[in-house]
């Protein structure tokens, strides 16, 4: 690296000095870590775009431009430096390391700050670590980088959500965090283009996110996005790649053969005679294998072309992007599709008038199968299709099931029938200007729109599976005989008007004062339309227009739409005072009003405090000389969680509907009132967090720690608990729950040069405890997560347990013999070869009360490690994330429907005494109900995956130069090359439906294994 | 400080003070909202249908139970009486009820929750109606018709309440959260609040005969007075009862149908002698009746096996011996081995797969009449038959008995006797002045018995008239305790105390 920036430099060096003049002025530049000379410093007359570089000895000559001036000295890696050269013609540096980057500039909330400063916890991600991993959207690029920053896909799908939790799962409503792009509140970033980016942080504890109130409970991801620099050279960056996708495992399901010998056992089981079908299993072989048919390699490519250009006083950001991505199920039908157009510019007016423009438009364009539920995903009817099904008959035509019926139609014909599209245009802007009123006093004030318009198209083809039209075997879900067409347009508006002021001083003693006072306001406004016809004349996607129904009279076309608005409006006040170089004081109050919240609620105070001790310049630190850097961090605060409430919450709807019949003929008349008690003290949830770290930098910068500890409680949750019957309405949520997170959380990196070869390691990890503190007087414990194929809800949240853990029954092995089974009268209808399910209580009777925690779908810990190397022009880099400590919850196959396909582990079923002790036998009427929610289900999930490997080289000078280009790096990369895990599912990597079902799978659409080649190319 | 700092740092305060609290004041553009409904007649209407709407609910959520809560009049009405038992696939389907059925009931069970919290869920929309209907400006008689039917509906909330529990908290407002505990008022508050309710409603009214055809199932005069007779006749006010009783016989608008079966047939719903229905409709099924318009009592107690019901609600032979020889009544009340099930089939011990001789009849739809859904067990239209004229007469009778005027008592009775016989005259005969003193208030309590069977009244007049002890003695009955059932825990517990619980339990 330090080669092709020395080759640049000189390029540049060559340009600029041929056109300067006057004074000279030279010296050597060298290194404080080993005194040798620094070559490729850039020596920079302030205040000009005079410039030059230190040669291979660190020398450097600048004709100066004019005669009272100062030199910057500044070097990747190292503390930038000022020295005035008045009636000076040498002058010699020293440069200190600065690997760290600790003089780097983190952007906080509502402004920048010091790294060596800083005071809270806060993660960064900069663009390098952005872009050097092909990532497909922004989410991606935080995982496994930050300690603490947990993300979890929720589907494999192109264009899926990914869920994010910061320091655990703080709420049982809403445990998203609050994304801020130039300073834009934002729904999802899913929008943006990974290589717009220039930097993000994360605020992780109170104190840093309390600038944020009533909506910085969940923790802040700020997103910065790239506007060039004053003064730049014109910069014109293409960045591409393509890449292949594929799934990298299949479940190990029983083959035709196997699968007909355990159906007639049993059927046998039942009573039931075998089925004619099945009747010689031998005959039937391997049979159909369901998940070739669905899976299938897919591509997906990216263009990206940036140009940056300053000048004295402007600089213009402009970028765009194409992206695609197909389905490795589905393909097309599961393809997303983004473009992106960015212009970020700056303008100054005068000395004191700044003002800049961000403006970003997107069109995302999705193609969607449904996914990870148990009725109508196409991988959950892969997985359960019995393998005597061919997926299409000789015929060409499609094919059904004659074992299976219900949910598990056929998922190929289910793929060729899919029209479901999400278009999306979304225009997100802002302006600002600022006002220097006093050299160290500005103003600012942003104004900012982000448009959002939906439109969700579904088209429904008439089909049919049966032969003939009249089949009367065919299963219910293969056919239909209308086709149909939904149409929904949906529009998101937010505007937000920001104003600050910001007072910056550096006081007669040394110490520095910095205030930030500011207000915001925030409107959201959506609105919705669909509509539904049948009976289209054609049956082909390319007519579905609502005017081609021929159903005109007979059934209504029918219709809906609605509007809803909410409005924040916030008052903040910062204050940061450096003491000496030692302390850094924070103190932060923000006071937040939000339309969602209740009458007797409308505004909440949101305060935190926190300070940074700088021990470095101790003594006993200072004589130590593998210390370089040592600070500790310690912080308090409350913030809010707001999101996660509806806009009219608080008070009560009156619903239509309420209806009764009268009249002979007995019509309907409505009837209407409310359903639930209003809240009119409905209120933000409270989070308060207390977080204490250090930070230090070892080893002539070579070992750098970040260390934390926090404490998160949240309080004021909001859930649902019983009211008395006399009260009449249903309950509404009240701020009554509490919820517990702590952890700690670890960062190294270790940076060093041995030869030619540049290395880097790095890891962070983070161990967080999960624990619902109170549910309020008279809460119940709450149940979701609903698997069909077990028939049961397998998530509880209760006090004094992890939010959403596994509940179910314990098993104890499988009953051997009759006498075994009956002599356990807390089964009544078990026999020899059915699952002994333990009586926690001991009163004869297995029911509800004998559920415990069978599960813990959170991680004991989460983890990533980032391996680099440079030798000469070849760079090489091996990213791994994973996950430890946490189950999943394996509802992937339909048992209540029997005749589903099963995993291998179904050969290793109880057939006679001493054959198995923990997978029953099968029957048919399983009277035993073996199949209810126990441990049987739940696996442990932990995962290592190698996310990224990557191969880089970037192209010798000379080939550039001949080229006329200023630097091309070219590269190979695989994604999720391997993951090891103990998992039986096809991804271990299951993310959330909401926030109370963590860790189900249930048919889990897997991430691909992905191979890039791309090539990054500056010109 | 020049003065362009100073204009700048003006422009800048306004800037930041400039939103004002009114910013946050929205209010939702669809639907409206408890705050802004209430506005004109259409509201007042629709919130007065909504009083109705909780009438319907027979299976429901409950809070405080995970499960589906069935709520029927005859779960404890017929079940906890002499006349039938619990049935089903055995004793633990719906293990609760065979409990109560043998007084062995506690108070943890869904089912009194399902009772408690479905009676004041309907009692607070009553109450909403009743407390902004008031406030709207339109027709004066037609708000005091909605207010009037709010009032009535509200009275049969609480009649159920008190005949069920004894003492119940007393709410006649909607609750600010710092009233949601509320500890028990004395029944004879409760009484005095049916009655006030009541005699509001019948005062404001229309009678039957003013109905058009689309208002039919609505509350009337004659629905009020009835139920107010009844209230009377639990608190032994014979006086007022029996004055009552008689104003709606002389009020010519009831008349008994000459044929009884019919009543309980589709075209016999909403007939002559038709006082208080709650109004059902054939709709989609599989939901189990939860806030839906049909009922599911059709299935709950149509036989199992080929019935496909779920075979609840087994007349007792007792019940069955109590029918004099030859009484129609009996075949229109339930069905016996070798009888037809309308469409469904002929009714064996095979067939059903159950060992009942006897299964219910009064709410059996026929499979051809059924919703068209397409559902196996789709919520059927039989309307619930609350209060028929029957009913009124023979609370005239007794009501005349115990003051006296024994004539007009088997007068009365005789009027019911003589419908019974439909034209049949070698059957029920009438009484004679021979019947007198106990044997003729024996014989109105058989006739009550045999006319109103399996609708839901036996357990209720058993206890009014103090023979539960007798007639359940064998199955648990212990008295001071099993008149009313046992407040359920979970409202004892959310009252923070301020509810007790009933004796004995």
């Amino acid at each position: 690296m330090k080669k092709l920036l020395l080759a640049v430099n000189f390029v540049f060096a060559l340009l600029v000095t041929a056109f300067s003049q006057g004074k000279v002025v030279t010296g050597t530049v060298t290194s404080a870590d080993d005194g040798l000379g620094l070559p490729g410093v850039t020596v920079v007359e302030k205040g000009t775009s005079n410039a030059t570089f230190t040669d291979i000895d660190g020398k450097y000559s600048i004709a100066l431009k004019n005669e009272a001036s100062s030199l910057s000295f500044s070097f990747i890696g190292y503390l930038s430096q000022n020295i005035s050269t008045e009636g000076k013609s040498s002058v010699n540096v020293t440069l200190k390391s600065d690997v760290a980057g600790l003089e780097e500039v983190v952007v906080v909330g509502y402004g920048n700050q010091k790294r060596s400063k800083i005071s809270g916890a806060v993660g960064t991600i900069d663009t390098k670590e952005i872009t050097s991993l092909p990532v497909l959207r922004t989410e991606q690029a935080l995982q496994g980088r930050a300690a603490g920053v947990q993300v979890t896909q929720n589907s494999g799908q192109p264009g899926s959500t990914q869920s994010i939790r910061i320091r655990g799962t703080g709420s049982l409503n809403n445990a998203e965090p609050l994304y801020v792009i130039d300073g834009i509140p934002s729904a999802g970033i899913d929008y943006l283009n990974p290589s717009d980016i220039e930097s993000i942080s994360i605020l992780k504890d109170a104190a840093s996110a309390a600038i944020y109130g009533a909506r910085g409970g969940n923790g802040v991801v700020l997103i910065t996005t790239k506007s060039g620099s004053k003064n730049q050279k014109p910069q014109i960056t293409y960045e591409s790649y393509y890449g292949m996708q594929e799934p990298w495992k299949y479940m190990a399901l029983l083959n035709a053969e196997e699968y007909a010998i355990l159906m007639n056992e049993s059927r046998s089981a039942a009573g039931l005679a075998p089925m004619e079908a099945l009747a010689n299993p031998s005959a039937l072989g391997e049979g159909f294998d369901w998940q070739d048919e669905i899976f299938q390699r897919a591509p997906m490519m990216n263009h990206s072309f940036s140009f940056t250009k300053g000048t004295e006083s402007s600089s213009t950001a402009v970028g765009g992007s194409y992206f695609l991505q197909d389905g490795i199920v589905g393909g097309e039908k599961g393809r997303f599709e983004r473009y992106t157009f960015r212009i970020n510019t700056r303008q100054e007016g005068g000395d004191r008038f700044r003002m800049g423009q961000n403006v970003n438009f997107t069109y995302l364009n999705r193609s969607a199968l449904a996914e990870n539920n148990e009725f109508n995903s196409v991988v959950g009817r892969a997985l359960n299709m019995d393998p005597l099904t061919q997926a299409t008959r000789l015929d060409g035509s499609f094919a059904y099931s004659e074992m299976i019926d219900s949910d598990i139609a056929n998922p190929a014909n289910q793929i060729a029938l899919n029209n479901d599209f999400w278009t999306t245009n979304r225009f997100v802007g802002s302006t600002f200007g600022e006002y220097d009123i006093l050299s160290n006093l500005k103003f600012r004030s942003t104004m900012s729109v982000d448009l959002s318009l939906g439109s969700h198209r579904v088209f429904y083809p008439a089909y049919d599976l049966g032969i003939g039209p009249n089949d009367p075997e065919r299963p219910a879900y293969e056919w239909r005989e209308v086709n149909g067409l939904m149409l929904g347009e949906n529009k998101w508006s937010n505007w937000q008007w920001e104003n600050t002021l910001t007072y910056d001083k550096e006081l007669s003693n040394g110490d520095d004062l910095q205030v930030v006072a500011g207000y915001s306001a925030l409107s959201n406004r959506s609105t919705s339309f669909y509509g539904y016809r049948d009976s289209l004349a054609s049956n082909e996607l390319e007519f579905a227009y609502m005017n081609n129904s021929l159903n005109a009279q007979e059934q209504a076309p029918t219709a809906s739409g609605g509007i809803t608005e909410s409005a924040f409006i916030g008052q903040f006040v910062r204050l940061n005072y450096g003491l000496g170089e030692q302390w850094s004081l924070s103190g932060t109050v923000r006071r937040d009003g939000s339309s969602r919240f209740g009458t007797n609620n409308r505004y909440g105070i949101f305060p935190s405090v926190s300070a940074a001790y700088n021990m470095t310049e101790l003594p006993w630190v200072a004589e130590k000389d593998w210390i370089d850097f040592l600070k500790l961090r310690a912080s308090w605060g409350q913030n809010g969680n707001a999101d996660g409430i509806g806009n009219f919450d608080y008070t009560s709807l009156v619903f239509n509907g309420l209806n009764y019949t009268f009249g002979s003929e007995q019509v309907q008349v409505n009837g209407a009132g409310p359903v639930n008690t209003s809240n009119p003290d409905l209120k933000w949830e409270t989070v308060e967090q207390t977080n204490i770290g250090v930070d230090a930098d070892l080893y002539k910068g070579k070992l750098n720690v970040v260390a934390d500890y926090f404490v998160k409680n949240t309080n004021d949750m909001l859930a649902v608990v019983p009211l008395p019957g006399v009260v009449g309405f249903l309950p509404s949520a009240t701020n009554v729950a509490s919820a517990r997170n702590s952890g700690f959380e670890f960062a190294l990196n270790h940076r060093n040069q041995v030869g030619d070869v540049n290395y880097s390691i790095g890891g962070n990890i983070a161990f967080i405890k999960n624990e619902v503190t109170d549910l309020g007087e008279g809460g119940q414990p709450v149940a979701t997560g609903s698997v069909f194929g077990i028939g049961d809800l397998v998530s509880y949240t209760e006090i004094g347990q992890p939010i959403a853990y596994f509940y179910g029954y314990e098993t104890a092995g499988i009953f051997q013999t009759n006498e075994e089974a009956a002599a356990y009268e807390a089964l009544p209808e078990a026999q020899a070869g059915d699952v002994i399910f333990v009586d926690q209580n001991n009163d004869g009777v297995i029911d509800s009360d004998d559920k415990i925690m069978i599960g813990n779908p959170h991680p004991d810990f989460t983890y990533g490690i980032n391996m680099e190397a440079q030798y000469k022009g070849f760079d090489f880099t091996v990213f791994i994330q994973g996950s430890q400590g946490n189950d999943i919850l394996n509802g992937v196959f339909r048992y209540d429907l029997n005749t589903t396909n099963l995993p291998v582990a179904a050969l290793e079923r109880w057939t006679g005494e001493g054959t198995s002790d923990w997978y029953p036998r099968i029957s048919h009427s399983d009277p035993n109900q073996n199949n209810r929610i126990s441990d049987r289900f739940v696996e442990d999930g932990s995962y290592m995956r190698i996310k990224n490997v990557q191969l880089g080289y970037t192209l010798s000078d000379a080939t550039m130069q001949r080229l006329n280009i200023g630097s091309c790096r070219v590269y190979v990369a695989a994604n999720n090359l391997f993951t090891f895990t103990q998992y039986s599912g096809l991804d271990p990597e299951v993310g959330t439906r909401g926030t109370l079902e963590i860790g189900i799978d249930r048919g889990f659409y897997p991430a691909a294994r992905t191979f890039i080649a791309g090539i990054n190319v500056n010109f | 400080m020049n003065q362009k700092t100073i204009f700048m740092m003006g422009i800048i305060a306004v800037a930041l003070v400039a939103c004002k609290q009114e910013f946050l004041e929205i209010k939702p553009l669809v639907g409206s909202t408890e705050a802004n409904f209430f506005q004109n007649a259409a509201d007042a209407e629709s919130a007065t249908i909504a009083c109705y709407n909780n009438l319907q609910q027979e299976v429901t959520n409950v809070q405080g139970s995970a499960q589906l809560a069935p709520h029927f009049r005859w779960y404890f009405g017929d079940i906890c009486s002499d006349d039938s038992h619990k049935g089903g696939s055995g004793d633990g389907d719906e293990p609760d009820l065979f409990l109560f059925e043998n007084f062995a009931g506690n108070s943890s069970s869904k089912l009194i929750l399902g009772e408690w919290q479905v009676a004041y869920r309907g009692i607070a929309y009553c109450n909403l109606a009743l407390d902004r209907i008031p406030t709207i400006e339109m027709d004066e008689t037609e708000k005091a018709r909605f207010l009037g039917e709010a009032s009535f509906i509200r009275a049969y909330w609480y009649f159920n309440l008190v005949t069920m529990f004894g003492d119940v908290p007393l709410i006649l407002e909607n609750l600010s959260p710092s009233e949601y505990q509320q500890g028990r008022t004395p029944a004879a508050e409760v009484w005095a609040q049916i009655e006030a309710d009541l005699t509001y409603a019948r005062e404001n009214l229309p009678r039957r005969s003013e109905l058009s055809i689309a208002e039919t199932g609505r509350a009337t005069w004659g629905a009020a007075t009835s139920l107010l007779v009844k209230a009377h006749a639990y608190q032994q006010e014979w006086q007022a009862c029996n004055d009552l009783a008689l104003e709606v016989m002389t009020s010519g608008e009831y008349f008994l149908d000459p044929n009884y079966a019919n009543i309980f047939t589709e075209a016999g719903e909403n007939g002559p002698g038709s006082i208080w229905e709650i109004q059902y409709m054939n709709a989609s099924g599989g939901n189990w009746g939860n806030q839906l318009e049909g009922t599911f009592t059709n299935v709950w107690q149509r036989a199992r096996g080929q019935f496909g019901g779920y075979g609840f609600n087994i007349p007792e032979q007792n019940f069955v011996d109590e029918f004099e020889s030859g009484d129609p009544r009996l075949n229109a009340t339930l069905f016996q081995v070798g009888d037809q099930m309308g469409d469904r089939g002929v009714f064996t011990l095979e067939a059903t797969g159950f060992p009942h001789l006897y299964y219910p009849k009064k709410f059996f739809i026929n499979a051809s009449d059924e919703a068209p859904f397409g559902d196996p067990n789709p919520n059927g239209y039989s309307n619930d038959r609350v209060i028929r004229y029957a009913d009124v007469i023979l609370f005239h009778a007794e009501s005349s008995y115990h003051l006296g005027d024994e004539g007009m008592a088997r007068n009365s009775v005789n009027i019911i006797r003589s419908r019974a016989r439909g034209g049949n005259q070698a059957l029920l005969p009438s009484l004679t002045a021979a019947v007198t003193g106990n044997d003729l208030l024996e014989a109105i309590y058989h006739e009550r018995r045999v006319e109103l069977g399996l609708e839901g009244h036996r357990f209720f007049d058993l206890v009014r008239t103090g023979r539960a002890p007798e007639a359940l003695g064998d199955w648990g009955f212990s008295t001071g305790t099993h008149e009313v059932f046992p407040i359920p825990e979970v409202e004892i517990t959310l009252s923070g105390g301020l509810i007790t619980q009933n004796n004995g339990y």
